[in-house]
């Protein structure tokens, strides 16, 4: 009885209900495209600010006096303690990473910084520079190097040209395979795979310092630095705060801006499908009358109708969110070309709330235990 | 009778305008604070983006090849060129002068250091380390009769001080985290460094003694070295009023299309276009234009990131003020749409007594103008007002106010209003007078 008495209800009156129905599936959409854009906007922040470099970096720290890397003997690290650390802490997080050892060559008899390192994983670690000529993507490429633009200019190399490196009585022949214009100090210097480094210098196994691109919050930044320095205590492990500090900062504010805006968003959705909901259930008075009239209770006449506008709450919020997951994926398309993808705390979320909306909108309806019937039947 | 009639509606019946006029006046608040925000932001990120230091690099043309590991230079003093201090009150001369929000020359010198704490040994040791001439905050005098207060302050925000800096020009010194730990037994602040150029070309050369006032942290090589004034940087190294680079802070607009076109092959007036934009590429022009002899460096790491997340977050807060628009529309055509629907009565009566569809639908839309128009701009005043609190709580500075946008909200909520009321009517305009006014 009741529950065909609620579909009477939802048939009898489609015209009016379209309205609400049209305000609260538009409210879901909103409301569940923008919180799941808002979970996922951190995500894809945080990506997009990887392309400032590494964040983190791993070097032989206090225990050395003469730490200073032009010092005569520098103070290095193994090789593989510390790269073996990094791969064991590996998580998705973690963009690239790789080991660096410096040394001051003599390239026609001028000094120049020569840098050895995994050349494959510098292209992700340093996704800025503009590089004519290509990649070297393998860091067992020991015959050719990459040269910075300013080390190019004023050894008057081109790409494909031969580089010879002098470091003390020990040499090193390669192959310029690309030019890097990366605007900053690295335009100073050349670029070469590990063990040439290594055996230039005359340090096999050793490395300078490590770096590493993080992802995530300050915080889960600073967590994996502590993870990685309690596998490495005989190092320093810190991240370099002009970037973590700052992009913590900016992180916080556009997150801050974004929330806010989507909580006025949220606030005037569900004003809208409250005065919708009320306006509808006010129309109701003349039904109520009739329903008392014949002897329903006022408790079961407002629980009839609360349980339609719960329906149409449920019903709206669905769709709604089903029509708001595709909008967010469209807006992270186009705002991050990356789709965001949905998470399904979005559901009950928007569902529950369109519902509370949609039954607080119904509230003026117990006003009408008050009225009677006469007076509603007689059209006043 | 028109004027009458709209206006009796207003009087006798205030509590059915008040719906929409409520749903006017916080829908079209949201729509102007959402819309002042975001044409606000771009200029605030800019500016936070300033927290990662200096987007440019400027050095000498005809330099050698620096010998540079994590930002410190390790050449000797005579080798290579060098820029004049005294050029550089010109950067505040530049069209976009209010765009460069600070600069720090830097001259390094390899210099020979004793601290109490090393042993006789120790001290003076021949393999030079580097000490790094700065400024902290200096007062650069420019061409026009002014001053402007510059120095690491700025462009390096990040660096933290334990003690306090260096006075300008005095002799004194901050030391790095590191450097402090291993050479200075307790703390370093109060205790006296001496300083030796490299290496003494003839005769005896005096140690420069230098009071520690600071221990600072950078995160970066600075930690393990010792920042001095420029001008002790340049005593010692002996060469007056030269640095070998400068570091530039400058606001600008990300790079798009048309700033990455080689000016060279602009039309004259896209090339003052260019010019006349705060594009990184124009503003490194123009630097060079004062500073002849310079070779101006983007510092990519930097600016590219700036310009991708600006404008990503850009396009990110348009959509959502989109959103916000759309719900505001929304919000105000739903309830306009309802209180149509409210009035099939009084519908029926004018239909009744004779009115035509297009008066009955001329009094409505007259209601709902008059109706918008006051609640747009009640909703005007209270967006702006909670822009400032949003952009006061987001940036620390309320958002500017924009009167411009008055009249988009105000057509904004009149079109939403008429719009959402046009469907009722239309259907209105098919009602049969009789069955409404028999009640049913």
């Amino acid at each position: 009885m009741f529950a065909r008495l609620l579909w009477k209800l939802l048939r009898g009156s489609r015209g009016r209900l379209a309205v609400a129905i049209v305000a609260l599936v538009s409210g879901a959409a909103v409301i569940s495209a923008l919180i799941n854009l808002n979970l996922g906007v951190e995500h894809q922040l945080t990506q997009e600010f990887r392309t400032l470099g590494a964040n983190v970096i791993v070097s032989p720290g206090q225990g050395a006096k003469a730490a200073d890397a032009a010092a005569a003997v520098p103070v290095l690290m193994g090789e593989e303690a510390v790269m073996q650390a990094i791969a064991q802490t590996r998580t998705s997080s973690v963009v690239a990473a790789a080991p660096y050892l410096y040394v001051i060559a003599r390239a026609a008899n001028t000094p120049v910084v020569v840098a050895g390192t995994w050349l494959d994983e510098t292209a992700k670690l340093a996704p800025t520079w503009n590089l004519e000529g290509e990649w070297i993507a393998s860091r067992d490429d020991l015959a050719r190097c990459l040269i910075g633009r300013n080390v190019a200019r004023q050894f008057k190399l081109t790409l494909g040209a031969p580089l010879e490196l002098k470091y003390l009585d020990r040499n090193a022949r390669l192959t310029v395979a690309g030019v890097v214009d990366a605007g900053g100090a690295e335009d100073n210097q050349v670029f070469v795979n590990l063990p040439v480094a290594q055996n230039l210098a005359g340090r096999e196994g050793m490395i300078g310092l490590a770096q590493l691109s993080v992802t995530g919050s300050t915080q889960s930044i600073a967590a994996y630095a502590g993870q990685l320095t309690e596998l490495l205590p005989m190092f320093e492990v810190h991240p370099i705060r002009q970037i973590t500090e700052a992009e913590g900062a900016m992180l916080h504010r556009i997150q801050l801006l974004i929330v806010s805006m989507v909580a006025l968003i949220l606030i005037l959705t569900a004003l809208c499908v409250l005065a919708t909901m009320a306006a509808l259930a006010m129309e109701r008075r003349a039904d109520v009358g009739l329903m008392k009239a014949l002897g329903g209770s006022i408790s079961r006449i407002v629980g009839l109708f609360l349980a339609e506008v719960g329906v149409l709450g449920a019903a709206g919020g669905l769709i709604g969110c089903v029509a708001g997951v595709a909008l967010s994926r469209w807006m992270g398309q186009s705002v991050f070309g990356a789709s965001i993808s949905a998470r399904w705390e979005i559901f009950p979320l928007t569902i529950g709330l369109m519902v509370i909306v949609a039954l607080a909108g119904a509230l003026p309806l117990r006003l009408l235990g008050k009225v009677k019937p006469a007076v509603i039947l007689r059209g006043e | 009778m028109f004027a009458r009639l709209v206006g009796e509606s207003f009087v006798r019946n205030p509590r059915r305008k008040l719906l929409t006029a409520a749903a006017l006046v916080v829908g079209m608040a949201v729509a102007t604070s959402t819309l002042t925000v975001a044409l606000d932001v771009g200029d605030r990120l800019a500016r936070e983006f300033r927290s990662f230091g200096a987007n440019l690099l400027v050095t000498p043309q005809s330099d050698t090849l620096p010998v540079e590991i994590g930002g410190v230079d390790y050449r000797p003093v005579d080798e290579g060129s060098y820029l004049q201090e005294a050029d550089l009150g010109k950067l505040r001369t530049i069209f976009w002068r209010h765009n460069i929000l600070g600069f720090t020359p830097f001259l390094d010198v390899p210099a020979r250091i004793a601290t109490p704490a090393m042993t006789e040994t120790e001290k003076y040791p021949m393999v030079p380390r580097t000490i790094i001439g700065t400024w902290y905050a200096h007062e650069v005098p420019v061409p026009d009769e002014t001053t402007f207060k510059t120095g690491a302050s700025v462009t390096h925000p990040w660096w933290k001080i334990e003690g306090r800096w260096f006075g300008d020009g005095a002799n004194e010194c901050v030391v790095g985290e590191t450097f402090a730990r291993a050479h200075f037994n307790g703390t370093a602040i109060g205790q006296t460094l001496n300083v030796l150029p490299p290496s003494p070309a003839g005769g005896i050369v005096k140690a420069v003694p230098l009071l520690v006032t600071g221990i600072v942290s950078t995160g970066g090589a600075e930690d393990q070295g010792v920042l001095v004034p420029l001008n002790v940087a340049q005593s010692i190294s002996n060469h007056p009023g030269a640095f070998r680079q400068l570091f530039v802070s400058a606001l600008t607009k990300p790079a798009d299309t048309f700033s990455e076109r080689d000016p060279l092959k602009m039309t004259p007036t896209e090339y003052d276009r260019w010019y006349c934009s705060p594009y990184i590429s124009s503003i490194s022009l123009q630097i060079r234009q004062v500073l002849p002899g310079v070779d101006v460096r983007t510092i990519r790491r930097v600016a590219d990131t700036e310009g991708r997340v600006l404008s990503r977050v850009g396009l990110l807060l348009w959509i959502v003020t989109l959103a916000a628009l759309v719900a505001a529309a929304l919000a105000v055509a739903a309830t306009s749409a309802t209180t149509v629907l409210e009035r099939r009565d009084e519908i029926g009566i004018m239909k009744a007594i004779g009115a035509t569809n297009t008066l009955v639908a001329g009094i409505f839309l007259a209601e709902q103008l008059m109706l918008a128009i006051a609640g747009g701009a009640l909703g005007f005043v209270l967006g702006a007002g909670l822009a400032r609190v949003l952009g006061q709580s987001v940036f620390g500075i309320p958002a500017t106010l924009r009167i411009v946008l008055l009249p988009v909200v105000l057509g904004l909520a009149a079109i939403v209003a008429i719009t959402g009321s046009l469907i009722p009517l239309r259907r209105a305009s098919h009602f049969n007078p009789a069955p409404i006014l028999r009640g049913e």
